[in-house]
């Protein structure tokens, strides 16, 4: 599933440099759209999410209510604001970390209001320069 | 210690930018707002850092868990002395650039939600400033973007819009890179509180363990984030036409503020976490030293190296008084690459005292630039002259902030190179000394031919206004001028009081003791100390088991027999 995860972030982030790589910015402004995917994704893969990875067995029966890392165990397996009355009906292995999906929603919402600035600052050159090619843009600034 | 007045510094800009969105079509009105609250938060950061100043080391933190969470999980508001330098700076350089606004923007650009957005600005850099947590960084870096992405593009030139794709692309570029950073962070340590991140750090460190892998990778990547935004070499290179299209005003403020965001950010979290290679020495006082990533730093030199001298050579090669200034903020970001670089303490002062006095100065100029192009209606060297004759009052401002860039001694810009250039000399890295005193040589020669160009020379070039008119119509900008450089003057003259508060922002970065009990209560750096004192028996008890009868002699304090695994400064 990782594996799968990782090949999809590879692809989409090519082509979203691909397209911010072009001449005409309604691609460009594509590319931008598709970017911030590429980083939701990979938040959502490096999460440790149990779902994606392979089941972690546990031990936390009788712990601390909430778990923090230490040098001990540096590397997080476990969502790290857990109570222990979950820990019986429902494993530790099958429940998904909650924070990289609320990182992901506001990143959602910052890359949606970039990308309305962005669409906004398209139609604002259109109309004043009569062109959204990059290569003009220059020319005649210049 | 807790103090919730820390977030009012936040809620400030942000009201007022509300407020002033309301008031969009009552111009003094919403002009009056923009006055009170930049005059409110330059009031309380004040107080705070006086506050801090005298409190003793282990109350010098301020924190507001927000919603009352606590530490790791929520989102922590921290105010310490770096920040609050800074906040104090940032709020006096946009009461300067705000003021000197209104006799130089063009009325209809005013009317386009330019006092929304200069509040809005404050608001994503006093966040940036103040906030205690990795992701909520990448917020405020995102609100204060999205600002400047308006004021760049605000009255819509030709000129303007087709530069501003690239600052919006690079931009956007550098956040996503550093989102995906910060979920790497969360899914290699589990927390993204940065107070949490340095007791982690600090626990390797204390046990003499290696941290995760990728570790290193991941410092890169934040390098890069913040590298773009603070303009080091070689990713500075969207800077100079950038802050040249933009109205003058804002050119002053960004140049003041926004570079300042990324390199404060280095500064906060490369000699806390990232720079960390998982080692440490344990001093003869016990107290323990954490060693740095060769790569890391040899990365952070060379950035400033360059940073430094190719700059400052493209702002000799420039003719244009706003394209020499422009040039001019990335070779002064070197100097503060360079104190961080060294990683000391003390040189980590220095570049706070620097990033402040720098805010200051640099925005000066770029107000007099304003007032300069008021007087030619250009900017252009070869079309300017004769501006001492006409207007000296100008002058002498121009000439104080110009020469407190060079540095020249009773001067501000002095005191943070200095101690900056004689920690790079004392550590060892002499080659950026130098680099750093033959760039203030070449600093003074651009500086120096504005001067020669614009104010000396005595043929008298052509003018847009007469002089009485532009002086008239000027005041509010000839008032915006004064107040900054003033505030450079005290910055030189009372350095000693203000280089208290910075050396204190050094320690604080050099040792995170502070900082993590401030954010997560006492205990959290419990582990820490029993870890350093663990290592302390262990390594006294080796030696005197294995030296034998060889080293008896020296085997009287455990302490001292301790060798250090490794050169700390290579």
């Amino acid at each position: 599933m990782t594996m799968i995860l990782a090949i999809t972030v590879a692809v989409t982030f090519a082509v979203s440099i691909y397209l911010m790589l072009g001449r005409e910015l309604k691609g460009v402004a594509m590319g931008v759209f598709l970017l911030s995917h590429a980083a939701n994704l990979t938040i959502l893969a490096m999460s440790g999410s149990p779902v994606l990875s392979e089941p972690v067995e546990t031990s936390s029966e009788g712990s601390a209510p909430v778990q923090m890392t230490s040098v001990d165990s540096p590397l997080m397996k476990d969502p790290p604001i857990l109570a222990t009355q979950y820990t019986n009906d429902q494993p530790l292995a099958q429940m998904v970390d909650p924070l990289p999906q609320a990182l992901i929603l506001t990143a959602i919402v910052i890359s949606f209001g970039v990308m309305a600035f962005l669409l906004t600052l398209l139609v604002v050159t259109n109309r004043k320069t009569d062109t959204i090619e990059i290569d003009d843009l220059a020319k005649e600034n210049g | 210690m807790t103090d919730h007045r820390i977030i009012l510094l936040c809620v400030i800009p942000l009201v007022a930018g509300l407020v002033s969105i309301a008031l969009i079509n009552r111009k003094m009105l919403s002009r009056l707002v923009g006055i009170l609250s930049y005059t409110l938060m330059l009031g309380l950061s004040l107080s705070l850092v006086l506050k801090i100043t005298a409190a003793p080391d282990s109350e010098s933190v301020l924190v507001s868990q927000m919603g009352g969470w606590t530490a790791p999980f929520g989102i922590s508001i921290v105010f310490d002395s770096l920040s609050g330098l800074l906040i104090c700076a940032a709020a006096t350089v946009g009461l300067g650039a705000y003021i000197h606004s209104f006799s130089v923007i063009n009325p209809r650009t005013e009317r386009r939600y330019f006092h929304p957005l200069m509040q809005f600005l404050m608001f994503g850099v006093n966040l940036s400033f103040l906030t205690g947590d990795l992701f909520n960084l990448f917020v405020a870096f995102e609100i204060m973007l999205m600002a400047s992405y308006a004021l760049l593009t605000i009255g819509g030139s030709r000129q303007q819009l087709a530069q501003a794709y690239k600052y919006i692309l690079l931009n956007v570029l550098a956040s996503t890179i550093f989102l995906m950073a910060a979920g790497m962070v969360y899914g290699m340590f589990g927390t993204l509180n940065i107070a949490d991140l340095a007791r982690i750090v600090a626990e390797h460190e204390a046990a003499n363990k290696e941290l995760p892998a990728g570790f290193k990778s991941l410092a890169v990547m934040f390098l890069l984030v913040f590298g773009l935004k603070g303009a080091f070499f070689p990713l500075w290179f969207w800077l100079p036409d950038t802050y040249y299209t933009v109205p003058i005003s804002i050119a002053g403020l960004f140049g003041g503020l926004l570079t300042k965001v990324g390199v404060y950010t280095v500064a906060r979290l490369f000699p806390l976490i990232f720079a960390s290679d998982g080692t440490s020495i344990i001093q003869a006082d016990g107290t323990m030293l954490g060693g740095t990533s060769p790569i890391i730093q040899t990365i952070l030199i060379v950035a400033a190296a360059f940073t430094m001298f190719l700059a400052v050579l493209g702002a000799v090669s420039q003719h244009h008084v706003r394209r020499i200034l422009s040039v001019h903020v990335i070779s002064q970001v070197g100097y503060m690459v360079f104190g961080i670089a060294v990683m000391t303490g003390n040189a980590l002062a220095g570049c706070a005292f620097y990033m402040i006095q720098h805010m200051v100065v640099k925005c000066a100029l770029f107000l007099c630039c304003g007032v300069m192009e008021k007087h030619a209606g250009t900017d252009d060297l070869d079309k300017l002259g004769g501006l001492l004759k006409r207007d000296w009052k100008l002058g002498v401002l121009f000439f104080i902030a110009a020469m407190s860039l060079v540095g020249l001694p009773p001067l501000s810009g002095f005191f943070g190179k200095m101690v900056i250039i004689r920690e790079g000399f004392l550590e060892g890295q002499w080659y950026l000394g130098v680099i750093g005193l033959v760039t203030g040589a070449i600093t003074l020669l651009s500086m120096l031919k504005i001067w020669s160009y614009g104010y000396w020379n005595p043929a008298q070039a052509p003018t847009a206004n007469k002089p009485e008119a532009v002086k008239t119509s000027c005041k509010s900008a000839y008032g915006a001028i004064a107040l900054l450089v003033g505030c450079a003057l005290f910055l030189g003259l009372g350095a000693e009081p203000i280089y208290k508060v910075a050396f204190r922002a050094g320690e604080q970065l050099e040792n995170p003791q502070h900082y993590i009990t401030a954010v997560l209560g006492d205990e959290a750096y419990a582990k820490v100390d029993q870890l350093i004192e663990e290592r302390i028996l262990a390594e006294s008890a080796e030696p005197a088991s294995a030296g034998g009868s060889a080293n008896t002699s020296t085997s009287g304090s455990p302490i001292t027999m301790i060798q250090p695994e490794q050169e700390v400064h290579p």
